[in-house]
């Protein structure tokens, strides 16, 4: 062995404390310092865990919410009234356009100009570099949607995104609006359905949770995404039938032009039986698409106010308004059909029981006695009739039959009041129907309406004055005076539908009380379609409608309060109709808010909202597949024979045997064409025309304005050019009616041998009247 | 016979006639299975921060970091059996003049240095960046190895035993504090310090430093401002606002959310952009959050027997200068694994301080298998 080493490299092996010291080291570096370590990771990763997992979560995941589709509103024949549809908002994610290097320019550029914005406020936008998310538009159509997808597509933007988003459409625009309602940018109901049933239609929405990088954006393999699903919202079928809906807002559109009604007007139909509410309209209205937008004369308005801005809100608070609902007013005569009820009840009075009216009636606690409408009075009168008539006087002393005490109960049965229990109180009630907005009633105390000293309440009670009821309260009633007594829960939705179709909800038609008889209920009805029937004496004779039996009452009503405070007088006229008035299905009242007295037309029930009713019931009986029953002497049309074959002369025959004159063309011997063609039903006395020889020209004939013309006069006015009519109300005798409206409008070009149906109103002198 | 003549020739240098022994074996495996992990970790904390590509270097390609770390670990893994093949007196040979190559690097620093975050630490070399700290700190084992070996038995005298180290580490620590350089400074303390223990200078002397030391340090704290305020981010750094605060609390996040068996490898969620240097010095909070409380243990272990192997081969070193700088390099290597951990999961204020054969870079990595190789070295001549 040799050793090599210099002397300055001694060889020496460590020595014992060396050793020691190292020994030392291993324990404290290699075990204690790691035990150390470990403690303080089981620290942070076993004990403290949740609470750093959950500070890491809240900074890693991102929720974003889906909403539910939601639920689509149909009318009970399955109707679309309101859809959602897909659409996508718009979003800038300048954050992205800035770390991209994306042109700006060109993105406000291309954006402003698919969308029609201003370039200079999209440029701004896309500027915002610290933001993920600048709006830019909602809903968008599916047309600018896909604009901007291929826009985006063909520069490789990543900082334009469309996020999907959903739209309210409602396919019969202004249709149903006040029932409806309609919905916020974000979809949550505002009025009317949309927003009583907002959490049944909206459900609840959906979110995901998902794990992001710190961009916010998604990592780069999905690891976690936890979705909870919504709960897609319920639709809704409604009693509204959008064809009764329809016809009842066209009239009553057309009667607040005709009879230049000032402060709108409002309708409902009802199904007597069950208490849904087949139609609810209201003047003005608005198309729930684009609810802020306001009609022609509501922009005149705000155009002349000096405050524009808060002139529009006014204007756009009174179209939303749901005046059927939300409006109360003095009944009037209309009411004398709870009077009535109440009294045949009672047994106050009977169809045997009558009347004298000398024109004005004395009451005890009243300075002046009540007036009658009609100067003079009726004379004696039967029960029926004093209906027929309207008569004040009557009713003034039916009421006192029945008594204060009585009434008052009577009034709680019928729904228009509820008793607290204190009897100084003034009283309110409400149908509790299932829309938003519904105004009360307000009624005397008991102790001032059954004061025995004081009977005037009672008195001006009984034809329906000095208190106010909502029209929905009103027409509930009268449906439980007709449909056998039955106070029906009125209603508007009938079901609720899961997404699949299934029922999640049937409604069951709700019987309040019953609150006359069976018996009592039929004679009111008789005692009703009188008032309607009878082309005599019937004050409501206007809405009669020829083949239906149709019973209702006409209404008056002064604003007694406005005339007291500024002497002006207002009046809301008003009709309260049913049909058929044997077996009655459907109920309908037009109230008529302030017509002003230049439309030339008697402002009263009878003569405005009458013909209105009966107009509507003229489109909507058949529409419900009512057929008419004509009686077999009828006399105001006649049937048109078939000619074909005939010789002229044979022709000429038959037509004098059925009631109608005729003209010939061309001199030929045998019929060669007739206008109209055989079958027809039109006006008796019309003037045929027989075709000797040639066959009448193709040439359409344009229909000149009927209203204001006698029945005569429309008939031989458009015999002339070879066009028809016939009358959907019934003729009397004395000639004094006036055509009110035509099946089609002036202006509307059809071919020859067409047959025109005409709606007439008496305006005989004899009987205008305020009842 | 041939342990015998071993322990006898004690240096491998006599060993030309005679093979050298084997490198230890175990020692060698936990080097590569530590290496391969933190390869693994490479991949999976640098994948986002690679492809979402903030500084527009990696060109989105996610496994960019990933495949520099292969290149380096691979040259790396080479040097280290290169090294383990030089005789231990060849190291020793060239212990002072690596010494003073070490501290002319640091001086150029100053001067030729490239600043990064405000401290000028780098050398640029085509192709390469050194910093010659980390230079230094080896330097400082083999200098002191080869020293403390030369004078023993007058080690506990201050004239011998101290006072020559001491002005080493003062002219090093002082270069450093120009750069400035704190978690180096306090590397070279720890182990110039852990060097003299070894070398069996006196315990009084240990105090008094650490006497010394600890009022230098509140004399730092109180000037410099940047120090101090990491002091109260580290005792509460969800009150701090600061950068460092940031850090730790997404640190913290990710170990905390990584529970018992963590997220699983591969999906640590904090690594996408939320944790600051999270393929750095901050990869060990991402290998706790994929891997768990349960990983974590593991990872320590290995790390723990890694330590204790090398002490280990230490005692076996026949010689005091292999002795010195086997147990002085293990010592390094605890001392950057303990601050590591203990910054990320605030244990300790923080600094940047990376972990061996984790953190990304070239430099560290390699000159940490150079570290190994030399153990490696020392463990041939170990006599068992």
């Amino acid at each position: 062995m040799k050793f090599n080493h210099s002397p300055r490299e001694p060889v020496s092996k460590p020595n014992s404390q060396m050793l020691r010291r190292t020994l030392f080291l291993m324990a404290v570096c290699g075990i204690f310092a790691f035990v150390l370590l470990l403690a303080r990771l089981y620290k942070i990763q076993i004990i403290d865990h949740e609470f750093y997992e959950q500070r890491a979560m809240s900074q890693q995941l991102r929720e974003n919410k889906s909403s539910a589709a939601r639920g689509s509103i149909y009318d009970r024949r399955m109707n679309p009234l309101a859809l959602s549809a897909p659409v996508d908002n718009l979003y800038l994610s300048p954050a992205e356009i800035d770390s991209a290097g994306e042109d700006r320019e060109l993105i406000a550029k291309g954006l402003s100009d698919i969308l029609n914005l201003d370039y200079d406020e999209v440029y701004r936008k896309t500027s915002e570099t610290g933001s993920y998310y600048v709006t830019v538009k909602r809903k968008l159509s599916r047309e600018e949607a896909d604009k901007v997808r291929k826009f985006k597509a063909e520069n490789n933007l990543r900082g334009i995104r469309l996020e999907p988003d959903s739209k309210r459409y409602y396919p019969n625009s202004s249709l149903a609006c006040h029932v409806l309602g309609f919905v916020g940018t974000d979809n949550q109901g505002l009025e009317g359905i949309e927003a009583r049933y907002e959490k049944a239609l909206g459900g609840t929405e959906g979110r995901t949770l998902r794990l992001t990088n710190a961009y916010g954006t998604d990592l780069l393999f999905k690891q976690f995404e936890e979705h909870c699903p919504g709960e897609e919202g319920l639709s809704l079928v409604l009693s509204i039938d959008s064809g009764i809906q329809y016809f009842v807002e066209k009239h009553l559109k057309q009667a607040v032009e005709d009879y230049d009604i000032i402060n709108g007007a409002g309708a409902i139909a009802m199904d007597v039986n069950t208490g849904g509410i087949l139609a609810m309209a209201s003047i003005d209205g608005f198309d729930p698409n684009n609810f802020l937008a306001v009609g022609e004369k509501a922009q005149k308005r705000i155009d002349a106010s000096p405050q524009p801005q808060a002139e529009l809100r006014t204007q756009q608070l009174k179209q939303w308004r749901n005046k059927a609902l939300s409006d109360s007013y003095e009944p009037g005569s209309t009411f004398k059909i709870i009077t009535l009820s109440m009294a045949l009840e009672e047994g106050a009075a009977d169809l045997n029981s009558t009347y004298y009216c000398g024109g004005n009636v004395s009451v005890r606690g009243r300075t002046s006695p009540i007036r009658c409408w009609k100067d003079g009075g009726h004379g004696s009168q039967t029960l029926t009739q004093a209906v027929q008539h309207s008569c004040n006087a009557a009713f003034v002393n039916i009421g006192l039959q029945i008594g204060a005490e009585r009434f008052y109960d009577y009034l709680e049965a019928f729904g228009f009041l509820e008793k607290t229990g204190n009897k100084d109180d003034n009283l309110t009630a409400k149908s509790g129907i299932d829309l938003s907005g519904e105004t009360g009633s307000i009624f005397w105390s008991e102790n001032v309406f059954c004061s025995p000293k004081n009977l005037s309440q009672l008195a001006a009670a009984s034809f329906g004055q000095t208190f106010t009821i909502s029209p929905l309260q009103l027409i509930t009633a009268v449906s439980a005076c007709v449909n056998g007594g039955k106070l029906m829960q009125p209603y508007v939705v009938e079901k609720m539908l899961n997404e699949d179709g299934s029922v999640a909800f049937q409604r069951n038609p709700q019987q309040v009380r019953r609150v006359i008889s069976e018996e009592t209920s039929a004679k009111v009805r008789q005692i009703l379609e009188a008032v309607v029937g009878d082309p005599k004496d019937g004050t409501g004779k206007n809405a009669a409608v020829r083949g239906y039996r149709i019973g209702g009452k006409t209404g008056t009503s002064e604003k007694v309060n406005l005339e007291a405070t500024t002497g002006k007088k207002e009046y809301i006229v008003s009709f309260i109709g049913f049909a058929p008035a044997d077996n009655p299905e459907i109920a309908l009242l037009v109230f008529l808010d302030t017509p002003s007295d230049k439309s030339g037309v008697y402002v009263s029930g009878g003569q405005m909202a009458a013909p209105t009713v009966g107009k509507m019931f003229a489109d909507i009986l058949p529409y419900m597949g009512f057929v008419p029953h004509f009686e077999d002497d009828e006399i105001s049309e006649a049937e048109v024979p078939n000619l074909a074959g005939m010789s002229v002369s044979q022709g000429e025959n038959a037509l004098y045997g059925a009631s109608l004159r005729y003209r010939v063309i061309g001199d030929g011997d045998s019929v060669t064409a007739q206008l109209p063609k055989a079958g027809s039903r039109i006006a008796r006395d019309s003037e045929v025309i027989i075709y000797a020889g040639g066959t009448p020209s193709e040439n359409e004939v344009t229909l000149p304005e009927l209203k204001g013309m006698g029945y005569d006069e429309a008939r031989d006015c458009l015999a002339q050019s070879g066009i028809f009519v016939r009358s959907l109300s019934p003729l009397s005798e004395g000639g004094t009616q006036k055509v009110v409206s035509q099946s089609l409008p002036a202006g509307t070009a059809v071919p020859k041998g067409s047959v025109i149906e005409l709606m007439l109103r008496d305006s005989d002198r004899n009987q205008l009247g305020k009842y | 016979m041939r342990y015998e003549s071993v322990r006898l020739a004690g240096f491998p240098v006599n060993a030309k006639k005679e093979k050298r022994g084997e490198p230890d074996l175990s020692f060698c495996v936990l080097v590569l299975i530590l290496l391969s992990m933190g390869l693994l970790m490479v991949l999976s904390s640098s994948f986002a921060r690679a492809y979402y590509d903030p500084g527009k270097v990696t060109g989105g390609n996610g496994a960019y970091f990933f495949i520099r770390q292969l290149i380096f670990a691979l040259a790396g893994t080479f040097l280290m059996f290169a090294t383990s093949k030089i005789p231990m007196s060849l190291y020793r040979k060239y212990s002072v003049h690596f010494l003073v190559a070490s501290v002319i690097l640091l001086l150029l620093v100053p001067f030729v240095g490239t600043t990064v975050n405000g401290s000028r630490r780098w050398l640029v070399l085509p192709g390469i960046r050194i910093q010659p700290s980390e230079l230094a700190k080896l330097a400082v084992i083999l200098s002191f190895a080869r020293l403390i070996s030369e004078k023993q038995g007058k080690m506990h005298s201050f004239k011998e035993g101290i006072l020559p180290f001491a002005g080493i580490m003062a002219l090093i620590v002082g270069l450093l504090m120009l750069e400035p350089h704190f978690s180096a400074s306090i590397i070279i303390i720890a182990i110039g310090g852990i060097m003299l223990f070894l070398g069996g200078v006196n315990l009084g002397w240990f105090v008094s430093a650490v006497l010394i030391l600890g009022s230098a340090l509140a004399v730092l704290l109180i000037f410099f401002p940047y120090a101090s305020e990491r002091i109260t981010t580290w005792l509460d750094p969800f009150a701090s606002s600061s950068d460092e605060g940031y850090q730790i609390i997404q640190s913290l996040y990710a170990i905390g959310s990584g529970g018992l068996s963590g997220l699983g490898f591969g999906k640590s969620v904090q690594k996408y952009l939320y944790l600051p240097e999270e393929h750095n010095d901050f990869i060990f909070p991402v290998y706790c959050e994929e891997m768990g409380f349960i990983g974590a243990a593991l990872l320590l272990c290995l790390f723990a027997l890694l330590i204790l192997r090398g002490y280990y081969i230490a005692l076996k070193c026949p010689d005091r200068f292999s002795f010195l700088v086997s147990a002085g390099i293990t010592s390094l290597l605890f001392i950057q694994v303990f601050l590591n951990v203990g910054v990320v999961t605030n244990l300790l204020p923080c600094t940047g301080i990376s972990l061996p054969f984790f953190s990304y870079g070239g430099t560290a990595l390699m000159t940490e298998l150079i570290e190994m190789g030399i153990i490696l070295s020392a463990s041939r001549d170990a006599v068992y």
